[in-house]
């Protein structure tokens, strides 16, 4: 018979994996507004992401509204590097 | 300045945002903008799609056909707003459950709608009852999704679990 206090090390090591494991679920579900988090990001998503931060304001948001406020309309954002001419 | 023929401009990390708030002139009729987001846009994309395939076919065939794009455009750009628009109204007004079961799990598994059929399913029978609206795959046979044929190894396993 082993004695329980070999046992406490291996409790102690699974205990701080679950500890791990739970806190960094718990934080990217606390990030994405509790749902997994988005993979394998295309461009066509990254518009679209953008795109729904523009509209509601907070990341990972979404509104089924019909009709955008008017806001929207003028709120586009382009980006565009500079050419150094020295 | 390391530039070169095949390297004519030194590439920046740096991106440079450019902002511009000033509207459209008032010549242009102001329509209203889709106000959903990327998941209801896709839940709702196939009947966007089935009432409104005239307005978009005109205006992809003009956008093609033009030298600048959607400038030339405009008017046909408007239709296919208005006609997403009068879509999404109908949806909300009708099966706005069914529609946020849908886009809630849509937005829950990376918008791949094929981990989403169970939400689907109830979705595409609210919308054919009060829109007649069918979601079509476009250039395959018009089979409905939840009705494919299943390999018969699978085929007892999935048909309990997609009979409604």
């Amino acid at each position: 018979m082993i004695p329980f206090e070999a046992l406490l090390p291996y409790g102690v090591i699974i205990i701080m994996f679950g500890v791990a494991g739970t806190g960094m679920s718990a934080a990217k579900l606390l990030r994405e507004g509790g749902n997994k988090p988005r993979v394998h990001r295309d461009a066509w998503d990254k518009m679209m992401m953008e795109r729904d931060m523009r509209l509601t304001k907070e990341y990972r948001k979404q509104s089924d509204e019909p009709m955008a406020p008017e806001e929207f309309k003028t709120s586009s954002v382009w980006r565009a590097s500079r050419i150094w001419d020295d | 300045m390391t530039t070169s023929k095949t390297n004519p401009r030194e590439p920046h990390a740096l991106p440079y945002y450019i902002t511009d708030p000033t509207p459209l002139p008032s010549h242009i009729p102001s329509v209203p903008e889709i106000g959903a987001t990327s998941a209801p846009l896709l839940s709702a994309s196939y009947f966007v799609g089935a009432r409104c395939a005239p307005y978009n076919e005109d205006f992809m065939l003009c956008r093609s056909q033009s030298r600048s794009g959607e400038i030339d455009c405009l008017k046909e750009g408007r239709r296919v707003t208005r006609c997403a628009i009068s879509v999404l109204e109908d949806i909300n007004k009708n099966c706005q459950a069914e529609f946020r079961k849908h886009w809630g799990c849509l937005e829950n598994e990376n918008h791949d709608l094929s981990r989403c059929r169970l939400d689907e399913a109830p979705l595409n029978a609210c919308v054919a009852k009060f829109l007649n609206l069918t979601k079509v795959i476009p250039n395959s046979d018009g089979t409905p999704i939840n009705d494919y044929e299943t390999p018969s190894f699978f085929k007892n396993k999935v048909k309990a679990k997609y009979e409604q």
